[in-house]
């Protein structure tokens, strides 16, 4: 009886919103609220963007105005020289990321394609290249890090790998190598396995056949892969700010997430610092912006 | 000649053997790196979880932490603020997000332009997705003015032990909302046509047709996001780091700040390894559960 009602209930209700729509479709609204709700939702995303970029060019009477002006009334780009003449590290932390980024992406994608491509293509005793590896590397992807940057610690502290980028790299190449073989499995998987017996019929040795004929087949995926794992190493905070500690070898967002001097924040610096941050990512991710999702979902969405 | 010859049959020999082991030197690279990274790392932690670290040295102390850790509050209280931080944050995340997928789905001008913006929060680092939101609660700064029509005054956002974790969960609805809505937009527009139409010519109404008709098409995605955005959540650590550390009286002390600050500002390594393998345990724990629940294949 209760079930009967309650299913009577919630059938009434969907007849009652169906109705509502009908009557807003009836009248042309719909289109006007789901445009609107898109327009919110733009502005919603893009205006924290737009406030540190715009507050980058403002003076800083302007930037932290109250209350705040909209738009700035003059425009200035002295904060960008102003920051590396006060705070003549950040060179240092650019190169470094620079560095940190390219050095661990290298790896990353090298032993990551490699390793899909013999995971999808050869036979492993006890499945481990179908099931059993791909299935443990996913694993790791759901490790909260600290689980594993405070052994790290510990570990780069006795091997001399502290204060490092190769030890930097090495670990980003290690966190990253998972999402690149997740982002490439499906598209080793869409191979025929007759292309590279074909090519191998046609004299080309195997490993010759990898890098002339399957690794053009998978571009698509390997620069998708590729600039994710540039965008990933290039955010990172926490394994950095855990494995160095000084100027030589801190990155970007160590610099920013440490900026506060004991008094004030300078931010009509900070946004200059942030905005320099930001830029290389966005360029990067509108790249490739329609194969991203596969990198965010290890592989899930197409 | 002869020399020639030997040496191009050595050549042979050596592409031979490198066919043959080709799986391994194509594959243990990868494995070793990641043995390096998670297998040992999670070795030794278990190890220095058994040593309780001091100025004088360390010392080993058996199962004294994990003692001292499950009977004291302080590791229960992180667990508690993450676990708060994870139901505000997904709720909020999946709810809109799906939301939005669903408008974004309806007759929207400018749908892959709508789609490109959506990513820009995605791809920011957190640590300056905090920065952005820092600036914006300025006293006085753009939430203030925002807000200002409800409140008396500025807003205490990052210094008021009841309200801060609320501000960190604000900034990280605003980067993960878009990645509910990309993937489940995706899943959307998955939906063959015919499937719809069928049912529209069955006479189901709008809602019976989304409960009956899309919905299966998406549950997967929608568990799937469940699980990366609770995984995600549990992780938070840059912004946390940067707009309160913690504080302020413990009130954003999420689990991975706890641990930074015992191995890191207290050097109590031990201690600090007894709690990520705790951690590690839940983290576990709640993949399995969802991967149960689920059923879905990965």
């Amino acid at each position: 009886m209760a079930t009967e009602r309650h299913r009577g209930l919630s059938d009434q209700l969907l007849a009652h919103i169906e109705t509502v729509y009908d009557r807003l479709e009836h009248y042309g609204f719909v289109p006007t609220l789901t445009n609107g709700i898109a327009l919110l939702f733009v502005i919603w995303t893009l205006f924290p963007v737009y406030w540190m970029v715009a507050g980058s060019l403002r003076t800083r009477r302007e930037l932290l105005a109250t209350p705040p002006k909209l738009v700035s009334t003059v425009v200035t780009i002295a904060n960008y020289p102003e920051l590396f003449i006060q705070r003549p590290a950040f060179y240092q932390f650019l190169f470094n990321s620079v560095v940190v980024t390219v050095g661990s992406t290298a790896i990353a994608v090298l032993f990551g394609t490699a390793a899909t491509y013999g995971f999808v293509n050869y036979e492993f005793p006890y499945d481990l290249g179908r099931f059993h590896l791909p299935f443990l590397i996913l694993t790791t992807r759901f490790l909260p890090p600290i689980v594993t940057v405070i052994p790290l610690y510990v570990i780069f502290d006795t091997v001399g790998l502290l204060n490092t980028r190769v030890g930097l790299i090495l670990a980003y190449a290690a966190f990253n190598i998972p999402f690149v073989v997740w982002m490439l499995k499906g598209f080793f998987a869409e191979l025929p396995d007759s292309i590279v017996e074909a090519a191998v019929l046609d004299g080309h040795t195997e490993i010759g056949a990898f890098f002339k004929i399957v690794l053009p087949m998978v571009r698509p995926g390997l620069i998708a892969a590729t600039i994710f794992t540039i965008i990933n190493a290039w955010n990172e905070l926490m394994f950095a700010v855990i494995l160095t500690s000084n100027t030589q070898t801190q990155t970007l967002p160590v610099a920013l997430a440490t900026f506060k001097t004991a008094y004030t924040i300078q931010w009509e610096l900070l946004t200059v610092a942030g905005t320099i941050a930001m830029a290389p990512v966005l360029v990067f991710a509108f790249l490739v912006r329609k194969k991203l999702l596969r990198g965010f979902t290890m592989g899930a969405v197409r | 000649m002869a020399h020639r010859i030997e040496s191009a049959d050595g050549r042979e020999a050596a592409i031979l053997w490198l066919e043959d082991h080709l799986r391994w030197i194509l594959t243990l690279p990868a494995l070793g790196l990641l043995a390096a990274f998670f297998v040992y790392p999670i070795g030794r932690a278990l190890m220095l979880s058994m040593y309780e670290f001091s100025t004088s040295g360390k010392q080993f102390v058996g199962v004294a932490n994990y003692a001292e850790i499950l009977t004291a509050g302080a590791f229960w209280h992180s667990l508690w603020v993450t676990g708060k931080f994870m139901l505000f944050a997904v709720s909020f995340e999946v709810v809109l997000g799906i939301g939005i997928a669903f408008v974004l789905n309806g007759h929207v001008r400018f749908r892959g332009l709508v789609q490109t913006i959506g990513i820009v929060p995605l791809v920011i680092s957190p640590t300056v997705v905090a920065l952005l939101w820092q600036l914006m609660y300025q006293n006085g700064g753009v939430m203030d003015f925002i807000v200002g029509p409800l409140t008396n005054g500025p807003v205490p956002w990052l210094s008021d032990p009841s309200i801060a974790l609320y501000s960190l969960v604000l900034p990280d609805v605003w980067q993960m909302t878009p990645l509910v809505t990309l993937i489940v937009l995706a899943g959307l527009q998955s939906v063959p046509d015919h499937v719809e139409e069928a049912a529209m010519i069955d006479g189901a109404g709008r809602i019976r047709r989304l409960i009956d008709v899309t919905l299966p098409y998406i549950k997967e995605l929608i568990v799937l996001v469940l699980i990366l955005r609770v995984v995600g959540t549990m992780r938070v650590f840059a912004k946390v780091f940067v707009l309160t550390r913690g504080g302020p009286a413990k009130s954003t002390e999420v689990v991975s700040m706890a641990m930074y600050r015992e191995a890191f500002a207290y050097g109590n390594y031990g201690r600090a390894s007894t709690m990520a393998l705790l951690l590690l345990v839940i983290a576990l724990g709640i993949t399995y559960a969802f991967a149960r629940l689920s059923e879905v294949e990965f």
